[in-house]
């Protein structure tokens, strides 16, 4: 038995790509205090590809993401995203503190203007999917840090595949960009959010982007991991999973990748 | 050997549920309920008992006659009063007097305040120019302004509505600008990360999150308000002004009648208090309880 065993070995994926990043430059300010955050970055995310964004603190991770999200436009090059706008995940869970946890799962779906039995229909399954069926009444501070992280990542479900189908099973995987979203977690939850997080990958094909400076995360999760080097951002290395990858060389492999990147900076 | 990792897969699934009810119910905060007899007995018999001293207080002093019957009336006298002007129903056509002006004096505040806040909150030039003095403003006593209104519109209704203005006005719309700065900026921006247009984020996420700090800045408007308005129905008196709580107290003095300045006192306090209680306390708590940021019992 190898420790990716829960991880199911998927078909080849076809189609286009569910995220493009070509050749993507971004300053920010300009003269002498101008930062380079990223400087030539090429990423494609086959779609319901599992990618987790790796690198030191300050490389430009969130800029990449939030590039991708179209919260921030590139200073050169092209991000696509496919047809549908990706969900975003934070570190914080970010609920509006005065709606309820079922509420804030359906606030994505009333700005797309859905109905609203329809739209507490599919929050109601998408509160199940994540393992708090019963708990849409609740307020977030009546939850844990865990179980608000849980309804954030309902709520960037409901965001990434709108309605999606009537049943769990068919829903439209859309994308799903996440910036350390277990990052202020307690070991035990983060753990079990990240088996969380692959089962719900599993069970709805959605293409997601992880970012985190955890090597060990990154390995866990992703099917591909990139690595990241620090101002500016390109793009070092990247490493597949698979089956047969022996974990625990892998995350040594990459470790070392890091340092070297880090101790770069300090030469 | 499909078969037999699926079984490990499905042991190890079973078992992470049940981790994952543990963490559920070990982190979940638990929201202790204040049984009714203690709310009582913190937040009721407090104040009565207070009130009860108070009254009591007044009595010996006014039994040790330190200070002559004209200056110190005794409480009986003062409740007589009260009760007196109820009977005859010149209380309450005093007190509706006052009321509704302060009740029209605050909902044009509110009209006016609203979108200056929203103006000031959004638009930086315009907060570099008025902001500092909308906070100034709130800082100047409104019955400054009293003597200008009265030579601006004469003794009318204008007058009194001038300086009611004056003084919720700032409030009002200084809460809404420090109710919409302490939103956290990451909500805006899951908005738009959700696809929210300028108008629904506004709508759906500012004005909500800015409520509690806008509320407070009601909260003080109205007390500005009705503040503001007993000034003015002091100082500027006359028939054509009607007879409020105000021009009541102000008749008193001028008859040198200490019973009735007292029972004009105890009625302003009784009135703001009251309004207090009944429509602000209730909405605030439900606004805060909400957002689980409420303090206390
Ligand atoms: N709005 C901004 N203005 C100026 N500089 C910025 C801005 N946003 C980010 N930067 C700079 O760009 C670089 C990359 O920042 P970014 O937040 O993307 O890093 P990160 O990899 O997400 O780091 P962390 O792991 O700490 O979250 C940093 O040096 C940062 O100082
Ligand atoms: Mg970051």
């Amino acid at each position: 038995m190898t420790a990716t065993l829960d991880r199911r070995d998927r078909a080849p994926r076809t189609g286009p790509p569910a995220v493009e990043v070509t050749d993507v430059s971004k300053v920010f300010g300009s003269g002498a205090d101008a930062v380079v955050a990223l400087d030539g970055v090429d990423l494609t995310v086959a779609p319901g590809e599992f990618v987790c964004l790796l690198g030191a603190s300050g490389c430009g991770k969130s800029t990449l993401l939030n590039l991708v999200a179209g919260l921030d436009q590139p200073t050169s090059g092209t991000v696509a995203a496919g047809s549908a706008r990706p969900a975003v995940m934070f570190q914080e869970a970010a609920l509006l503190p005065w709606l309820t946890a079922g509420r804030n799962v359906e606030l994505p779906l009333r700005l797309a203007g859905a109905g609203r039995t329809e739209r507490r229909e599919r929050a109601r399954e998408l509160l199940t999917l994540v393992r708090l069926e019963g708990l849409a009444e609740k307020r977030p501070h009546e939850l844990s840090g865990g179980m608000r992280q849980r309804v954030a990542l309902a709520r960037a479900l409901a965001a990434a595949t709108g309605m999606g189908g009537s049943g769990a099973t068919e829903i439209q995987p859309g994308v799903l960009l996440m910036d350390e979203p277990f990052g202020a977690l307690d070991a035990i939850t983060r753990d079990f959010l990240q088996a969380e997080l692959l089962r719900v990958w599993e069970a709805t094909g959605t293409t997601i982007l992880f970012v985190t400076h955890d090597v060990r995360e990154s390995v866990r999760l992703a099917e591909r991991v990139v690595l990241l080097s620090s101002r500016p951002g390109r793009v070092v290395r990247e490493w597949g999973t698979g089956s047969e990858t022996d974990v625990e060389e892998l995350h040594e492999h990459i470790t070392t990748e890091l340092r070297e990147v880090i101790s770069a900076h300090g030469r | 050997m499909a078969g037999e990792d699926r079984a490990v897969i499905t042991a190890e699934r079973d078992e992470s549920v049940d981790v994952g009810r543990g963490l559920d119910a070990l982190d979940t905060p638990t929201e202790r309920r204040v049984p009714l007899w203690r709310r009582f007995a913190t937040g009721v018999v407090p104040p009565i008992v207070a009130l009860v001293l108070f009254v009591v207080v007044w009595q010996l002093l006014w039994a040790s006659a330190i200070w002559p019957e004209f200056k110190l009336p005794a409480p009986g006298a003062v409740f007589g009063q009260i009760a007196d002007e109820f009977a005859s129903g010149q209380a309450l056509s005093i007190i509706w007097t006052s009321i509704s002006r302060a009740v029209l004096g605050f909902l044009f505040a509110l009209v006016i305040g609203t979108p200056l806040g929203l103006l000031v909150a959004t638009v930086p030039l315009v907060r570099s120019a008025i902001g500092p003095l909308l906070s100034g403003l709130q800082s100047l006593p409104s019955v400054a302004w009293v003597p200008a209104a009265v030579l601006w519109f004469g003794l009318t209704d204008g007058t009194i509505y001038f300086v009611v203005l004056m003084g919720a006005v700032p409030s009002i719309a200084n809460g809404l600008v420090s109710g919409i700065d302490q939103v956290p900026p990451l909500l805006p921006r899951v908005g738009y990360a959700m696809g929210a247009t300028r108008s629904q984020a506004a709508r759906l996420i500012m004005l909500p999150a800015a409520l509690p700090g806008f509320f407070s800045g009601l909260k003080q408007g109205w007390a500005f308000s009705w503040r503001s308005l007993m000034a003015a129905e002091i100082i500027a008196t006359s028939p054509s002004l009607g007879f409020g709580l105000g021009a009541y107290l102000n008749q008193g003095q001028s008859l040198s009648d200490m019973p009735s300045v007292m029972a004009a006192i105890i009625l302003i306090l009784i009135v703001g208090i009251g309004v207090e209680l009944i429509a602000f306390r209730p909405a605030e708590r439900r606004i805060l309880r909400a957002r689980g940021l409420a303090t206390g019992p």
